[in-house]
């Protein structure tokens, strides 16, 4: 079976090991996602702080 | 007191998440039998190889007598003699039967240390006639054994190692449950003060809700695509959470449509109401009513046994605390950046 699965490389890595890597992929999306996040709101706030910096002076 | 207890929520979700990722990768899976080869037997004697995946269910030292295998035709039982054993896969020798109730067979392995494995349909003998197994090729069933798995995950056929994604994906959805009820009170508390503080909390939360959301609808279907055979099934679970995704998005739409209008702390918290009665529609009441691939529900039996699991709960229960946490923490970041953004234009 493990044969045929290596054929087609993707499913040879999720399905090769007894489906471990599905939960690496899910892991690494999770993680992505959220840092993704923190960085559109790291964005905002460079953006704030610098409409308050030209507010000041 | 407001300090350290800021200190004691946050570090409490970062260690209670370490501890879910260390645990969740760490714990081993229990043994399951996941395939016979051949699986296409005719009647003559015949030697079969049972493959398992998981930890160990057997040592090197182990010796084949103290394994049995049973094969299942119908309600009656067919004896096999174990040749050989290895940590993950049996050997058996199978005089198969002329006639027996059903030609597909299904495989018991009796182990001292890992208790019953069992894998259904495991073969098919195509040249059976119908009728009793003769008294000679027939077998009793062993005594059941209370095997000590020790800290384990069960296995489940099909789902198998993706088991360890209930401490990923689930908690998504109980962190965006968590946050959209939050801003449902603060849209009811925003219609009866109107005041932009609850405007602003509510839409703080539903921005972190739709983070955890999508992640969800993500991990979900790739999880589905690697169990189910498709990355999306037209399912009421899966098309109610998508949804509710979808109606979120149409508030965030309807803020940034209305601009700086002054009536748009209202309408979004009416849209936001509207939105939260559809989320508990959608992901909590219709699905009970349907058929569903999707577990948790009536009618499948895919991972009721996770329920009764320990192992499992003793680290599903710290991720959908730790995973809230977070959430909760995320949508106080936001929440004191768009009060920070207000302030400013403001002056």
């Amino acid at each position: 079976m493990n044969a045929l699965l290596l054929l087609n490389s993707l499913e040879g890595f999720f399905f090769g090991s007894g489906k471990a890597h599905v939960v690496t992929g899910v892991a690494l999306i999770i993680l992505a996602g959220i840092a993704v996040s923190l960085w559109r709101m790291d964005r905002r706030l460079s953006q704030l702080e610098k409409e308050s910096r030209s507010d000041k002076s | 007191m407001k300090g350290s207890w800021n200190w004691f929520w946050k570090g409490g979700s970062v260690l209670l998440l370490t501890y879910v990722v260390v645990r969740g990768f760490c714990t081993p899976l229990q043994p399951g039998l996941v395939s016979a080869t051949p699986s296409q037997l005719s009647v003559a004697p015949q030697v079969v190889d049972l493959v398992a995946v998981g930890q160990p269910f057997a040592t090197s030292e182990d010796l084949p007598a103290s394994f049995d295998v049973v094969l299942r035709s119908g309600d009656q039982l067919i004896r096999t003699d174990v040749v050989a054993i290895t940590p993950h896969s049996v050997r058996i020798q199978i005089d198969v039967p002329p006639t027996m109730p059903s030609r597909a067979l299904d495989a018991y392995l009796f182990t001292p240390a890992s208790g019953t494995l069992f894998l259904g349909n495991a073969c098919f003998v195509e040249d059976a006639a119908k009728g009793d197994v003769p008294p000679e090729f027939s077998a009793s069933a062993p005594d059941p054994q209370e095997p000590d798995l020790g800290f384990s995950f069960p296995y489940q056929p099909n789902i198998m190692e993706s088991i360890r994604n209930l401490l990923w994906h689930v908690p998504m959805w109980f962190a965006m449950f968590f946050i959209m009820g939050l801003g449902f009170v603060a849209s009811l508390a925003q219609l009866r003060t109107d005041s932009i503080g609850w405007d602003m909390r509510a839409e703080a939360a539903v921005k972190t809700g739709l983070v955890f959301g999508l992640l969800g609808l993500a991990t979900g279907s790739l999880w589905a695509r690697w169990t189910w055979g498709a990355w999306w099934v037209s399912d009421p679970q899966l098309n109610g959470a998508l949804v509710t995704v979808l109606l979120y998005s149409g508030y965030l739409v309807l803020r940034s449509a209305m601009g700086d209008d002054d009536r748009v702390g209202r309408l979004a918290a009416v849209y936001n109401v509207f939105a939260f009665v559809m989320l508990v529609i959608l992901l909590m009441v219709l699905p009970r009513y349907t058929e569903s691939l999707h577990p948790g529900k009536d009618g499948n039996p895919g991972f009721n046994s996770y329920d009764l699991d320990n192992s499992l709960r003793a680290v599903f229960y710290p991720a959908v605390i730790g995973w809230g946490a977070l959430c909760y923490w995320m949508y106080t970041l936001r929440l004191r950046m768009n009060r920070c953004a207000h302030h400013l234009l403001s002056r």
